[in-house]
């Protein structure tokens, strides 16, 4: 799988969580890449960005976020 | 027609043309051929202490048939006396008073010597004086050039020492061997420093000959580090005057010096925020000649751009020049491969197969090799296009990205999701 596909994939995975309302409430990043946890009422996930591009698109989710 | 005449510090030159101080401007005899050919001003070779110099003193670098791709001399600073030079200088002055002459002064790092030279200099006509504190060898062994150039508390409290005594503008300029050169620049303006110039040699050794072992140069065979420049250094120079010219705490005017070979590295200059620029290698390398084509090529530049005058494009393009913590993550360009132009080569599969980022396929169409780029998986980085040997093949173009978002705003806003984390 090429970088960018497995970017598309984890950029899929990001919006399909917000699509169900779960909010972005903590991120981290350290030498393993972004981990983003996600909430909706009391149920958490957690997911690991891998690649570079989704970590940007992450952040542009952020940024909507706050408007 | 453009009005070449260019100001730095009150100095009004003819033209932003000058001769560096370096061999070129080491008699008045040489001065004033090259005012003869065209050149605005001279910065006459550096005048201090009486020196010996050895012999031989250059060597240079050839790249891949390009000979002089840079440039490297042991040479010191003036070996002839200092009255000698005056009344040559006075002389050159008188034939030609519309044309500048910087005197390059480097002496021990005392009041008293700094208070000698200038007046000396200054009675004999000179429009501006210029400190080396940049000269990387023989005289750093002796704390001057370059060992007081290093030094930011010596680069201001000389330049202080110059200002007491000084009618004339002070320039100073800088040696590029040294980590951050806005620092001694800062020191400069703080010892009140009219202009700065930047940038003198690096330290640098040519070579080592592969049969004898020995340096290249070679004085009896030892050899000493030397001063580099020519071509190869322009970048590192252009960065220098690019990072004082940005500099909020560097208010003086810049001279920019290092690897101009014609017009469009003078303009480079000039966009970077060189009031005027000054030029060593290739006048060694190719006569005073070259000036003309330089007058030709920045007076016609400066018509096509419409400006009427040269200082009109001084410091044009410093805005765009940032931290790389400013520029937008989210732009994206790709390449484009023009098979119609392309001699498959296939330089670009390989570059980018073997160092960058695999998105190059070679396939083949109706029995002819074919190259493609992948688009999603190309990274912009310019590779293949820097190693394209046929203009026109392949072409970097800019492609609809996330919306624009720089690393120090990205960070910012990171920020509010891990406020105990530390994400650098």
């Amino acid at each position: 799988m090429s970088a960018y596909e497995e970017a598309v994939l984890e950029m899929k995975n990001i919006d399909s969580l917000l699509d169900q309302g779960y909010n972005i409430v903590y991120v981290h990043e350290n030498l393993s890449g972004m981990f983003v946890e996600l909430k909706k009422e009391e149920e958490r996930k957690s997911v690991q960005l891998l690649t570079a591009d989704a970590r940007k698109y992450l952040s542009i989710k952020l940024s909507e976020k706050a408007g | 027609m453009a009005d070449l005449r260019v100001k730095l510090a009150g100095i009004e030159s003819p033209n932003p043309f000058w001769l560096a101080s370096a061999p070129p401007t080491n008699t008045g005899y040489q001065v004033q051929r090259a005012f003869e050919a065209g050149w605005g001003g001279a910065v006459w070779k550096t005048l201090g202490d009486p020196i010996l110099n050895v012999s031989s003193r250059f060597a240079a670098v050839n790249f891949n048939g390009q000979r002089v791709a840079g440039f490297n001399n042991i040479e010191l600073i003036t070996d002839r006396p200092l009255e000698v030079n005056l009344k040559e200088i006075y002389e050159t002055k008188k034939r030609f008073p519309n044309h500048i002459i910087i005197a390059s002064l480097m002496v021990e790092p005392r009041q008293e010597k700094w208070h000698e030279i200038v007046k000396r200099v200054e009675d004999v006509g000179v429009d501006g004086l210029e400190l080396n504190f940049g000269c990387p060898h023989g005289m750093a062994e002796r704390g001057m050039g370059a060992a007081s150039g290093q030094v930011p508390e010596l680069v201001e409290k000389q330049t202080f020492w110059v200002k007491e005594v000084a009618k004339t503008p002070v320039i100073v300029k800088l040696t590029p061997n040294i980590t951050d050169i806005t620092v001694t620049a800062e020191a400069a303006v703080a010892g009140g420093a009219d202009a700065i110039s930047m940038i003198n040699t690096i330290n640098s050794l040519a070579g080592v000959d592969l049969d004898s072992w020995n340096t290249v140069p070679n004085v009896a065979g030892k050899g000493a580090h030397g001063g580099y420049c020519g071509p190869a250094v322009k970048p590192i120079a252009l960065n220098m005057v690019a990072e004082c010219a940005r500099s909020p705490h560097i208010n003086v005017p810049i001279s920019g010096i290092g690897g101009i070979s014609n017009w469009r590295d003078a303009a480079e200059f000039m966009l970077m925020g060189s009031s005027c620029v000054q030029i060593c290698t290739a006048a060694m390398h190719h006569g005073f000649g070259i000036v003309e084509d330089m007058i030709d090529g920045l007076s016609n530049y400066l018509d096509e751009k419409g400006l009427a005058s040269a200082m009109d494009l001084v410091g044009r393009s410093v805005q765009r020049y940032s931290d790389w913590g400013d520029l937008d993550l989210n732009y994206k360009v790709v390449a484009q491969i023009n098979n119609d132009v392309c001699i498959n080569c296939n330089k670009c599969h390989i570059a980018c197969e073997d160092t960058s980022h695999q998105c190059i396929d070679l396939y083949t169409e109706s029995g002819r090799p074919m190259l493609k780029v992948r688009e999603d998986d190309c990274v912009g980085c310019n590779l293949c296009s820097i190693v394209c040997p046929v203009d026109g093949a392949i072409t970097m173009v800019e492609k609809k990205g996330l919306s624009p978002m720089t690393w120090n705003e990205r960070q910012a806003l990171m920020g509010q999701y891990a406020p105990t984390t530390i994400l650098k």
